[in-house]
Protein backbone atom coordinates (compact mmCIF):
# COMPACT_ATOMS: atom_id res chain seq x y z
CA UNK A 1 0.00 0.00 0.00
CA UNK A 2 1.34 3.62 -0.82
CA UNK A 3 2.11 6.78 1.71
CA UNK A 4 -0.47 8.17 0.10
CA UNK A 5 -3.55 5.71 0.25
CA UNK A 6 -1.96 5.35 4.40
CA UNK A 7 -2.34 9.47 4.88
CA UNK A 8 -5.78 8.90 3.09
CA UNK A 9 -6.62 6.10 5.84
CA UNK A 10 -5.11 8.06 8.45
CA UNK A 11 -7.34 10.90 8.06
CA UNK A 12 -10.58 9.18 7.48
CA UNK A 13 -10.32 7.77 10.81
CA UNK A 14 -8.88 10.73 12.50
CA UNK A 15 -12.44 12.02 13.07
CA UNK A 16 -14.98 10.34 15.99
CA UNK A 17 -17.61 10.80 13.42
CA UNK A 18 -16.38 8.37 11.10
CA UNK A 19 -14.66 5.93 13.58
CA UNK A 20 -18.13 5.79 15.21
CA UNK A 21 -19.45 5.01 11.44
CA UNK A 22 -16.84 2.36 11.11
CA UNK A 23 -17.45 0.67 14.49
CA UNK A 24 -21.42 0.26 13.46
CA UNK A 25 -20.21 -1.00 9.55
CA UNK A 26 -17.75 -3.81 11.78
CA UNK A 27 -21.08 -4.98 13.02
CA UNK A 28 -22.81 -5.36 9.83
CA UNK A 29 -23.54 -3.58 6.43
CA UNK A 30 -25.95 -1.00 6.67
CA UNK A 31 -27.98 2.19 4.55
CA UNK A 32 -27.24 5.59 5.25
CA UNK A 33 -30.19 6.31 7.28
CA UNK A 34 -29.51 3.70 9.45
CA UNK A 35 -25.75 4.71 10.13
CA UNK A 36 -27.07 8.41 10.59
CA UNK A 37 -29.36 7.71 13.20
CA UNK A 38 -27.33 8.02 16.30
CA UNK A 39 -25.81 11.28 15.29
CA UNK A 40 -27.65 14.91 15.45
CA UNK A 41 -26.42 15.73 12.16
CA UNK A 42 -28.07 16.91 9.38
CA UNK A 43 -27.69 14.49 6.51
CA UNK A 44 -25.74 16.25 3.66
CA UNK A 45 -22.84 16.79 6.91
CA UNK A 46 -23.13 13.09 7.34
CA UNK A 47 -22.75 11.85 3.94
CA UNK A 48 -19.87 14.16 3.43
CA UNK A 49 -18.21 11.84 6.43
CA UNK A 50 -19.33 8.79 4.05
CA UNK A 51 -17.71 10.12 0.95
CA UNK A 52 -15.06 10.99 2.89
CA UNK A 53 -14.58 7.12 3.96
CA UNK A 54 -15.88 5.55 1.02
CA UNK A 55 -13.14 7.81 -0.98
CA UNK A 56 -10.64 6.43 1.09
CA UNK A 57 -11.25 2.82 0.54
CA UNK A 58 -12.05 2.17 3.85
CA UNK A 59 -16.07 1.19 3.14
CA UNK A 60 -17.80 0.64 -0.08
CA UNK A 61 -21.19 1.30 -1.20
CA UNK A 62 -23.88 -0.50 -3.51
CA UNK A 63 -26.94 0.61 -4.26
CA UNK A 64 -30.56 -1.61 -4.86
CA UNK A 65 -33.25 0.12 -6.01
CA UNK A 66 -33.42 3.40 -4.03
CA UNK A 67 -31.42 2.07 -1.30
CA UNK A 68 -27.35 2.45 -0.64
CA UNK A 69 -25.84 0.00 1.08
CA UNK A 70 -22.35 1.01 3.14
CA UNK A 71 -20.12 -1.90 3.78
CA UNK A 72 -16.52 -2.53 5.55
CA UNK A 73 -13.59 -2.96 3.15
CA UNK A 74 -11.86 -6.09 5.42
CA UNK A 75 -8.31 -5.73 3.38
CA UNK A 76 -8.21 -1.49 4.19
CA UNK A 77 -8.79 -2.40 7.71
CA UNK A 78 -5.51 -4.67 7.97
CA UNK A 79 -3.24 -1.85 7.32
CA UNK A 80 -5.16 0.12 9.70
CA UNK A 81 -4.58 -2.42 12.01
CA UNK A 82 -0.71 -1.56 12.12
CA UNK A 83 1.02 -0.66 15.46
CA UNK A 84 1.57 2.66 14.35
CA UNK A 85 -2.01 3.26 13.06
CA UNK A 86 -2.69 2.54 17.23
CA UNK A 87 0.02 4.78 18.28
CA UNK A 88 -1.52 7.58 15.88
CA UNK A 89 -5.04 7.02 17.59
CA UNK A 90 -3.65 7.41 20.47
CA UNK A 91 -1.69 10.82 19.91
CA UNK A 92 -5.19 12.11 17.91
CA UNK A 93 -7.53 11.08 20.97
CA UNK A 94 -5.04 12.72 23.44
CA UNK A 95 -4.85 15.93 21.00
CA UNK A 96 -8.28 15.95 20.94
CA UNK A 97 -8.40 16.14 24.71
CA UNK A 98 -6.27 18.84 24.17
CA UNK A 99 -8.05 20.74 22.41
CA UNK A 100 -11.32 20.31 24.37
CA UNK A 101 -8.92 21.31 27.59
CA UNK A 102 -7.43 24.14 26.16
CA UNK A 103 -10.99 25.66 25.29
CA UNK A 104 -11.83 25.35 29.19
CA UNK A 105 -8.38 27.27 29.81
CA UNK A 106 -9.11 29.89 27.85
CA UNK A 107 -12.85 30.71 29.40
CA UNK A 108 -11.06 30.30 32.96
CA UNK A 109 -7.99 32.88 31.76
CA UNK A 110 -8.64 34.67 28.84
CA UNK B 1 18.18 19.57 16.78
CA UNK B 2 16.49 18.89 13.01
CA UNK B 3 14.44 15.75 13.97
CA UNK B 4 14.78 12.66 11.30
CA UNK B 5 11.61 11.24 11.14
CA UNK B 6 11.07 7.41 10.22
CA UNK B 7 7.95 7.21 8.53
CA UNK B 8 8.01 3.81 9.74
CA UNK B 9 9.00 4.68 13.32
CA UNK B 10 7.57 7.74 13.97
CA UNK B 11 4.48 10.00 14.06
CA UNK B 12 4.30 14.09 13.10
CA UNK B 13 0.69 15.63 14.33
CA UNK B 14 0.32 18.89 13.43
CA UNK B 15 -2.65 21.44 14.87
CA UNK B 16 -3.72 24.60 15.65
CA UNK B 17 -5.06 25.90 18.95
CA UNK B 18 -6.93 29.25 19.05
CA UNK B 19 -5.00 30.52 22.36
CA UNK B 20 -1.44 31.79 23.19
CA UNK B 21 1.34 29.37 22.97
CA UNK B 22 1.88 30.59 26.65
CA UNK B 23 -1.34 28.69 27.67
CA UNK B 24 -0.52 25.49 24.81
CA UNK B 25 2.67 25.43 27.36
CA UNK B 26 1.24 24.97 30.47
CA UNK B 27 -1.46 22.63 29.36
CA UNK B 28 1.51 20.42 28.12
CA UNK B 29 3.78 21.23 31.84
CA UNK B 30 1.79 21.51 34.36
CA UNK B 31 0.67 18.39 36.26
CA UNK B 32 -2.83 19.47 37.12
CA UNK B 33 -3.71 20.42 33.47
CA UNK B 34 -1.75 17.03 31.73
CA UNK B 35 -3.64 15.10 33.81
CA UNK B 36 -6.82 16.85 32.57
CA UNK B 37 -6.21 15.39 28.57
CA UNK B 38 -3.40 13.19 28.36
CA UNK B 39 -4.15 9.95 28.88
CA UNK B 40 -7.04 8.67 25.79
CA UNK B 41 -10.53 7.84 27.12
CA UNK B 42 -11.28 5.70 28.84
CA UNK B 43 -8.09 5.51 30.25
CA UNK B 44 -7.67 7.98 33.33
CA UNK B 45 -4.76 9.82 34.93
CA UNK B 46 -4.15 7.77 38.49
CA UNK B 47 -0.96 10.13 39.02
CA UNK B 48 1.35 12.89 36.99
CA UNK B 49 4.40 14.49 38.60
CA UNK B 50 6.34 16.73 36.70
CA UNK B 51 9.78 18.16 37.62
CA UNK B 52 10.27 20.85 34.73
CA UNK B 53 14.19 21.19 33.60
CA UNK B 54 16.42 18.72 31.79
CA UNK B 55 17.20 15.59 33.61
CA UNK B 56 13.46 16.50 35.64
CA UNK B 57 11.17 13.69 35.96
CA UNK B 58 8.11 13.03 34.29
CA UNK B 59 5.98 10.52 35.77
CA UNK B 60 2.84 9.96 34.28
CA UNK B 61 0.55 6.82 35.72
CA UNK B 62 -2.27 5.78 33.75
CA UNK B 63 -5.30 3.68 34.69
CA UNK B 64 -7.07 1.38 32.15
CA UNK B 65 -10.72 0.96 32.46
CA UNK B 66 -10.26 -2.07 34.64
CA UNK B 67 -8.24 -0.42 36.57
CA UNK B 68 -5.04 -1.29 36.14
CA UNK B 69 -2.25 1.22 36.41
CA UNK B 70 0.35 1.54 34.03
CA UNK B 71 3.22 3.88 35.26
CA UNK B 72 5.57 5.84 32.84
CA UNK B 73 8.47 7.02 34.21
CA UNK B 74 11.23 9.29 31.88
CA UNK B 75 12.93 12.73 32.06
CA UNK B 76 12.68 16.19 30.07
CA UNK B 77 15.66 16.56 27.44
CA UNK B 78 14.77 20.16 26.28
CA UNK B 79 12.63 22.47 28.29
CA UNK B 80 12.26 26.21 26.55
CA UNK B 81 9.14 27.83 27.94
CA UNK B 82 5.89 28.51 25.42
CA UNK B 83 8.58 27.19 22.33
CA UNK B 84 9.93 23.37 22.75
CA UNK B 85 9.54 20.89 25.06
CA UNK B 86 11.48 17.24 24.26
CA UNK B 87 10.97 14.25 26.88
CA UNK B 88 11.82 10.55 26.36
CA UNK B 89 11.19 7.23 28.33
CA UNK B 90 15.06 6.17 27.43
CA UNK B 91 16.30 7.86 30.37
CA UNK B 92 15.22 8.02 33.85
CA UNK B 93 14.86 10.92 36.25
CA UNK B 94 18.96 12.30 36.09
CA UNK B 95 19.15 11.44 32.87
CA UNK B 96 19.92 7.34 34.36
CA UNK B 97 19.55 5.17 31.49
CA UNK B 98 16.23 3.47 31.24
CA UNK B 99 16.03 -0.86 31.15
CA UNK B 100 13.10 -0.15 28.60
CA UNK B 101 13.69 2.58 26.43
CA UNK B 102 10.59 2.91 23.95
CA UNK B 103 10.03 6.85 22.54
CA UNK B 104 10.73 10.32 22.27
CA UNK B 105 8.48 12.74 22.39
CA UNK B 106 9.04 16.57 20.73
CA UNK B 107 6.14 19.58 21.23
CA UNK B 108 7.25 22.59 18.91
CA UNK B 109 4.79 25.28 19.35
CA UNK B 110 4.72 28.52 17.02
CA UNK B 111 2.50 31.50 17.39
CA UNK B 112 0.31 32.13 14.20
CA UNK B 113 0.63 35.51 14.44
CA UNK B 114 -3.15 36.45 15.21
CA UNK B 115 -3.32 35.01 18.59
CA UNK B 116 -3.19 31.26 17.93
CA UNK B 117 -0.60 28.42 18.15
CA UNK B 118 0.53 26.27 15.71
CA UNK B 119 1.88 22.97 17.11
CA UNK B 120 3.63 20.05 15.91
CA UNK B 121 3.67 16.54 18.25
CA UNK B 122 6.60 14.15 17.35
CA UNK B 123 6.95 10.72 18.54
CA UNK B 124 9.93 8.79 17.57
CA UNK B 125 9.89 5.01 18.68
CA UNK B 126 12.15 2.49 19.12
CA UNK B 127 12.41 -0.84 16.67
CA UNK B 128 9.70 -3.56 16.78
CA UNK B 129 11.21 -5.42 20.02
CA UNK B 130 10.54 -1.85 21.77
CA UNK B 131 7.02 -1.58 20.73
CA UNK B 132 6.30 -5.20 21.13
CA UNK B 133 7.27 -4.51 24.83
CA UNK B 134 5.08 -1.25 25.06
CA UNK B 135 2.33 -3.37 23.46
CA UNK B 136 2.51 -5.72 25.90
CA UNK B 137 1.72 -3.30 28.12
CA UNK B 138 -1.66 -2.92 27.23
CA UNK B 139 -0.97 0.91 25.58
CA UNK B 140 -2.16 -0.23 22.07
CA UNK B 141 -5.93 -0.05 24.14
CA UNK B 142 -5.80 3.49 23.48
CA UNK B 143 -8.62 2.79 20.83
CA UNK B 144 -10.48 0.88 22.90
CA UNK B 145 -13.53 -1.46 21.45
CA UNK B 146 -12.74 -0.61 17.94
CA UNK B 147 -9.96 -2.45 16.91
CA UNK B 148 -10.76 -5.79 18.48
CA UNK B 149 -14.44 -5.33 16.50
CA UNK B 150 -12.48 -4.46 13.12
CA UNK B 151 -10.23 -7.94 13.81
CA UNK B 152 -13.04 -10.28 14.69
CA UNK B 153 -15.01 -8.75 11.69
CA UNK B 154 -12.25 -9.12 9.24
CA UNK B 155 -11.40 -12.85 10.43
CA UNK B 156 -14.90 -13.84 10.27
CA UNK B 157 -15.12 -12.42 6.59
CA UNK B 158 -11.64 -13.46 4.74
CA UNK B 159 -13.03 -13.87 0.93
Amino acid sequence: MGQLSIDSTFRALADPTRRRVIEQLCLRPASMTELARPFDMALPSFSKHLGILEKSGLIRSTKVGRVRTYRLVPSKLESAEHWLTKQRSLWETRLDQLDAHLATMKEEEP
Amino acid sequence: MKFKIDPKLDLVLERHADVSPALVWKAWTKPEHLAKWFAPKPWTTAECEIDLRPGGQLKFVMRSPDGQLFPNVGCYLEVVTNERLVWTDALLPGYRPSPEPFFTATVLLEPDGKGGTNYTAIAMHRDEDGRKKHEAMGFHEGWGQVYTQMIEFIQSTKL
